[in-house]
C-alpha cells in the first residue's frame, strides 16, 4: 500500500521530467556528449532515419572517426561506491524508515552510467499546509514550478532489428518495430492546487488526464537506396522502403482519475471520493495480427566539404486491427474492468518521425547540426570539433522536446589507435529548476 | 481509509517536491469550532476558592503527517471575556488528545493563556499566544486531534463572577521535518 501511494504520489514530477529526459536521449559517446549530442558521421540515427544513407560510403577516416567506442562508466563506480549493498539499502526501499524518494527518483531520471560532477539541487524550500474547517491550501514555493503546465510525457518510436540482404541497392529485410507514447495531463483544478496555490474547493474534481499506446510487430520491408548523380566525393543519393507491417500486440488506454471532494475538505463521511473512468483497447499477441503499409524517404547531397541530408518514417503508417477488445475501467469502491467489445476492429498510427542533418567540414574543423524528431516534438543539436594535432576541441548545444537548452563542451586525446575522450553536458533530468553537469568519458579504437 | 490515503498521495508528492524542507502546517482550529457552540464557554465563579468551566472535546481533522516529526507548534488566536457581572481574573487552557476521554486529563494540558482581570459589564478582549507543550505536539502528525477549551477563574469581589469566554480565533503553526513515508 505505502509503495502504491509513493508511486503514485511522485508520478508526475517523475513521468514530467522523464520526458526531458527521453528528450536528451542515452548517449554512451562522450564525443558526442561534448557536442552537446550531435552526431558526425554515419550515425545509427542518420541510417534509422534516412534511408538514402545506406548509399553513402563510409568516410571512417574523415572527422576523426573512430571505429569503435567503448563508455567508461565511471558514474556505476561512484554509484557503487555510495550504496555498496544496494539490495538493504534502505534509501531504495520504501517500507524503510530511511527511504528516500528523491534519491530514488533522480537514480531512475539520470541512470548514474557517468559521473556527476554537479548535482542539480533538489528545492529544499519549506511547504506550507494551510487546513481550516473547509480549506485546505497548498504552497510549494520554488518547487511548484517542478509542476509540469502542460502536457507531458514520453515517446516515439524504434527499429529494434533490420536483418535483410542487398543486391545493388536493392535490400528486402524484415523490419522489428516498436512504437510507445505516454502523455500525462493534470486537470485545471489539481494544476491550480499544486502550482497556484488554489485553495482546494468542496465537490470538485482533482485529477490527472493519461493517454498511453504501446504497440508492437514485424514488417517485411523493400527498400532501395543509391546515388542517382555525382560521384563518390559529390553526389545525391536517394532512398526509399515500403513496409507492409504486422502488428503483433498493442494496449491503448485513456484514462482520467484522480478524486472529488466531498461537502467539505476536512469533514463529512466521504472528505474525497475516488475517481477513474476510462477505455482500453487491446489485442494480444495470437490474436489476429494487424496491418498496415507505410513508407520512408529520404535523400542526402554531398558535395566536398558540405552534407545535407533529410528523411522521414512511416509515413501512411496507419495498422487495422482487426480482433481488438475494449474495456471500460471504473471506480466503485475499488478499479474494475468491464468488458465493452470484443473482436471488433481498431485502427492505430504510428507517427511520423523525421531528421535533417548538415555538417560542414574544413580542415580539421567540422560543425553540424541536426533535427530529429521521433515523434514526440524536436531535439535540435548545435556542435562542432576542432583537432589540433593529438587533441580534440569539441562543444556543441542542444535543444530538447521540452525546449530546454542544454551545452556540452569536451576534448580528447588520440594516440595511434587509441583515443581517450572527455565530455560534459548539462542536463535538466532530475526534480530540480537548476541543471546539473554530467562528465562523460569513453575511449575509442580508430 | 481510502479518501486518507487520497489525502496522502498528493502530500506524499508534495513531500517529494520539498526535499529536506519543513512541512508547515497552519491549523484553523477555529473553524472547525465556530458556530458549534463550543467556541463560548459560560463561567460562575462564586467568590472563594478558583474556579474552572469546560467545552466539550471537539475533534480536528487533519491529513496525517505519517512518521514526520514534529518541530514546535506554534498558536496564536483571540479569546473575547464577555463578563457579565462580578469582578475577578480569567484565564484560558487548552488541552490535546488522541481521544475526547483523554482531553479530560491533566496530562492533555497544551497550553495556558494567562489570566486577564475582568469586572462588571464590559468584555475584555486578549490575546492567544505561545507554544504548545512538547508532550502533546507529537499529536498534530496523525490523522485528528481532540481539543478541549477551560476557562478557569477566581473571584475577588463578593458577587458572583460570571460571563462566558468567546474565541474568536485559534490557529496552529505545525512545523514538521516531513517524513511521509
Amino acid at each position: 500500500m505505502r509503495t502504491s501511494v509513493i508511486g503514485i504520489g511522485l508520478v508526475a514530477l517523475t513521468v514530467g521530467v522523464a520526458a526531458q529526459a527521453a528528450g536528451q536521449g542515452l548517449i554512451f559517446d562522450a564525443r558526442r556528449i561534448g557536442m552537446g549530442g550531435l552526431t558526425l558521421g554515419r550515425s545509427a540515427s542518420l541510417v534509422r532515419y534516412n534511408p538514402a544513407y545506406r548509399a553513402v560510403p563510409e568516410a571512417a577516416d574523415r572527422r576523426g572517426r573512430p571505429r569503435l567506442t567503448i563508455p567508461i562508466p565511471l558514474g556505476i563506480i561512484q554509484f557503487l561506491h555510495d550504496h555498496p549493498h544496494l539490495s538493504t539499502d534502505p534509501a531504495f526501499h520504501p517500507d524503510s524508515a530511511g527511504f528516500n524518494p528523491i534519491l530514488a527518483v533522480n537514480t531512475l531520471l539520470n541512470l548514474p552510467i557517468f559521473l556527476e560532477v554537479k548535482r542539480a539541487p533538489t528545492p529544499t524550500n519549506d511547504v506550507v499546509f494551510g487546513i481550516g474547517k473547509d480549506s485546505l491550501r497548498v504552497n510549494l514555493g520554488e518547487a511548484a514550478k517542478l509542476v509540469p503546465e502542460d502536457q507531458f510525457g514520453f515517446g516515439g518510436s524504434s527499429r529494434l532489428l533490420d536483418p535483410g540482404l542487398s543486391i545493388k541497392g536493392v535490400r528486402v529485410g524484415v523490419v522489428g518495430w516498436l512504437h510507445y507514447d505516454i502523455g500525462v495531463q493534470l486537470n485545471d483544478q489539481l494544476l491550480g492546487f499544486l502550482r497556484d496555490s488554489v485553495q482546494a474547493l468542496p465537490r470538485t474534481g482533482y485529477g490527472v488526464l493519461g493517454d498511453g499506446i504501446a504497440e508492437g510487430g514485424f514488417a517485411p520491408t523493400v527498400s532501395y537506396a543509391g546515388r542517382v548523380a555525382g560521384d563518390s566525393s559529390t553526389g545525391v543519393y536517394v532512398g526509399g522502403a515500403l513496409h507492409y507491417y504486422l502488428g503483433v500486440a498493442y494496449i491503448r488506454s485513456s484514462i482520467s482519475a484522480g478524486f472529488r471532494t466531498g461537502d467539505s475538505i476536512f469533514t463529512g463521511p466521504n472528505p474525497v471520493t475516488p475517481l477513474d473512468s476510462g477505455l482500453t483497447s487491446y489485442s494480444r499477441p495470437g490474436n489476429a495480427l494487424g496491418h498496415g503499409v507505410g513508407g520512408d524517404v529520404g535523400v542526402a547531397w554531398i558535395s566536398g566539404p558540405i552534407e545535407l541530408g533529410i528523411g522521414v518514417n512511416d509515413i501512411g503508417a496507419t495498422l487495422t486491427w482487426s480482433d481488438t477488445r475494449q474495456d471500460s475501467v471504473f471506480y466503485r469502491d475499488s478499479s474494475f474492468s468491464k468488458p465493452v467489445a470484443n473482436h471488433v476492429s481498431t485502427t492505430t498510427k504510428l507517427p511520423v518521425s523525421y531528421v535533417a542533418n548538415v555538417t560542414y567540414t574544413v580542415g580539421k574543423t567540422t560543425l553540424g547540426a541536426d533535427v530529429l524528431n521521433a515523434g514526440r516534438g524536436a531535439t535540435v543539436h548545435v556542435g562542432g570539433e576542432q583537432r589540433i594535432g593529438l587533441i580534440a576541441l569539441r562543444g556543441g548545444v542542444a535543444r530538447d522536446q521540452r525546449k530546454r537548452i542544454e551545452f556540452g563542451f569536451g576534448g580528447g586525446v588520440r594516440l595511434g589507435p587509441f583515443g581517450l575522450d572527455v565530455g560534459f553536458w548539462t542536463h535538466t533530468n532530475s526534480l530540480s529548476n537548476e541543471r546539473g553537469v554530467t562528465m562523460a568519458t569513453s575511449f575509442s579504437l580508430y | 481509509m481510502r479518501a486518507t490515503w487520497l489525502w496522502m498521495t498528493v502530500l506524499a508528492g508534495l513531500a517529494a517536491a520539498c526535499g529536506e524542507g519543513h512541512a508547515i502546517f497552519n491549523v484553523d482550529v477555529y473553524s472547525f469550532i465556530k458556530g458549534t457552540g463550543d467556541d463560548s464557554i459560560p463561567y460562575f465563579v462564586p467568590p472563594g476558592p478558583p474556579d474552572s468551566a469546560s467545552s466539550t472535546p471537539r475533534r480536528i481533522d487533519l491529513p496525517g503527517a505519517g512518521s514526520s516529526i514534529v518541530d514546535s507548534v506554534v498558536v496564536n488566536g483571540k479569546v473575547n471575556f464577555d463578563n457579565q457581572a462580578g469582578a475577578g481574573t480569567i484565564g484560558l487552557q487548552l488541552y490535546l488528545d488522541s481521544t475526547a476521554a483523554g482531553t479530560m486529563n491533566a496530562s492533555a494540558l497544551a497550553l495556558t493563556v494567562p489570566d486577564a482581570n475582568v469586572s462588571g459589564n464590559v468584555p475584555t478582549p486578549d490575546t492567544i499566544i505561545g507554544r504548545l507543550s512538547s508532550n502533546v505536539i507529537s499529536l498534530l502528525a496523525g490523522k485528528q486531534v481532540w481539543i478541549r477549551f477551560q476557562a478557569k477563574g477566581s473571584n475577588s469581589g463578593v458577587v458572583l463572577l460570571q460571563g462566558s469566554a468567546v474565541l474568536k480565533g485559534l490557529r496552529l503553526t505545525v512545523v514538521m521535518n516531513d517524513k511521509f513515508f
